[in-house]
Formats: structure tokens, C-alpha cells, sequence
């Protein structure tokens, strides 16, 4: 993929993540924030379908924003095309590992496999 | 000066004292990243304790809310205010707005695009940021 591409993306996940993580921290505020973390209150957020929605779309987002960002600092401070190879590689199957790993959190908690 | 004496690789590049308030915000966009980066993969880590229920939920709210981990969550809404404004004025930055319009270089060669629209960009991310700590160590202690 050519990196002007990889730089929309980059941009893009960015602006969509500043407009859901910020209806993420609301939903903390609106109920206090240590009565927000309770088990029933965090069971119930991950419950509404529409909440589970949100936070799949935050962690796919940020997943891919925060991993292509490594990915820049580490070309930035060595280049090489196998570097660059492994950097990139690396930092792809960071991202699908950590989107799985969040996934299995969502899913199962919503359809109450817990 | 010879070619040798004037190369101080990474290190040179890096000083923040040397080139003025963009190369701090610079670090700070990058260090602020990457301890986002560890925060988001640590608070995946630690919501998926709620598959252990109840119990394990609890047990992992003990460790984190405490004291030092409300002083640890304030540091990170603060990376994560600085991030985001200062995020914004690169991607205006590289969209050319705020840059100056092309001209020729003449000396003393201030570049355009380091004017004062984007150094007034950087100290608001700094004064949002400190802005929004205070703020959530107002809700995060006052409870």
C-alpha cells in the first residue's frame, strides 16, 4: 500500500477515534466515575448492543492508528528493507493480535459467555 | 568545520533545546504516542478481567484504583489531550493550512511554516492538556 494511502488512514482513524472515545469518557461521567466501573454497570454497558458496537469500532481504530504510528517512529530511526519489512509485519500482526484479544472481551461479555 | 564535526546523528536531531517549541512538541507527539499506545494495550488487558467475573473484576479494580493509578490516569489524559490537539495541527499542517503562502527564500530564511499560527497551536495542545489533568484529577478525587 502506498504510505499517502497508509497516511489517510492514519488520519482518518484518528478523527473517528477522538468522536468515540470521547462518548466513551462521557459514559463514565454520566453515572460518576467510580460507580461507572462497577461489575453490573460495566457488565450492562457491554450488554447494549449498541455500546458493543462502539467499542469494537474504538478498538479496531485505535488498534490501527496506534500500531501504524509505532511503525512510523520505527522507520524513522532506521531504515533497510528488511527492517522495514520486519517493522511492518511486526507491527500488523500486533494489531490483529490485540484486535482479537479485545474482540473475544467483547463478544463474549455481550453474549454473556462470562 | 569539518564534515565530521558537524555530524551528530540521531542525537543532534533529537535535542529539543536547539530548534525552538516544534521540536519539543515533536517528542512530546511522539512520546505521548507511544505511552498511549502502551496505556490502550494495558486497558484492553486489564477490561478483559471482567471474563473472570465479579471476583476478578474487583480484584484488578483494587490494583487500579488506588492513588497512584488515578496520578497514572491523569498523566494519561493528559498525553491523550496533548495527542489529539497537537494531532489536529500536523494534519492541518500537512492539509497547508496555516503554512504561509510560497515564497522566495530570503535571509534570515525563517521558514513559513514555522509562524506563529502553529506555535500558538502547540502552547494550546500544553495548556488544554494541563487544563484537562486538572479536570480529571477533579473528578477522579473529589469522589
Amino acid at each position: 500500500m502506498r504510505e499517502s494511502t497508509i497516511m489517510k488512514i492514519h488520519y482518518g482513524t484518528a478523527l473517528a477515534a477522538v468522536a468515540l472515545v470521547a462518548v466513551h469518557i462521557l459514559m463514565r461521567l454520566t453515572q460518576g466515575f467510580a460507580d461507572s466501573l462497577e461489575y453490573e454497570s460495566v457488565l450492562a454497558n457491554y450488554k447494549l448492543i449498541p455500546y458493543a458496537i462502539m467499542l469494537e469500532l474504538i478498538l479496531i481504530l485505535l488498534s490501527v492508528h496506534g500500531f501504524n504510528g509505532l511503525r512510523v517512529i520505527l522507520l524513522e530511526l532506521r531504515q533497510g528493507r528488511t527492517y522495514e519489512k520486519a517493522v511492518s509485519y511486526g507491527c500488523l500482526a500486533a494489531m490483529i493480535g490485540l484486535i482479537a484479544y479485545g474482540s473475544n472481551t467483547i463478544i463474549r461479555t455481550n453474549m454473556g459467555i462470562v | 568545520m569539518t564534515e565530521d564535526e558537524n555530524k551528530e546523528g540521531i542525537g543532534g536531531m533529537a535535542n529539543p533545546t536547539r530548534y525552538g517549541i516544534e521540536r519539543v512538541a515533536y517528542w512530546l507527539m511522539r512520546l505521548s504516542g507511544l505511552g498511549l499506545l502502551a496505556y490502550f494495550v494495558a486497558h484492553i488487558y486489564e477490561t478483559s478481567n471482567i471474563l473472570r467475573g465479579q471476583v476478578g473484576w474487583n480484584e484488578f479494580l483494587e490494583l487500579t484504583q488506588t492513588t497512584e493509578g488515578h496520578i497514572f490516569l491523569a498523566l494519561v489524559i493528559a498525553m491523550c489531550v496533548f495527542h489529539t490537539v497537537n494531532g489536529i495541527r500536523v494534519m492541518l499542517g500537512h492539509g497547508g493550512v496555516g503554512v504561509g503562502k510560497p515564497a522566495r527564500p530570503d535571509y534570515p530564511y525563517d521558514p513559513a511554516s514555522q509562524n506563529y499560527r502553529h506555535k500558538i497551536g502547540i502552547y494550546s495542545a500544553i495548556l488544554l492538556a494541563a487544563i484537562a489533568t486538572m479536570y480529571g484529577l477533579a473528578v477522579m478525587f473529589g469522589e
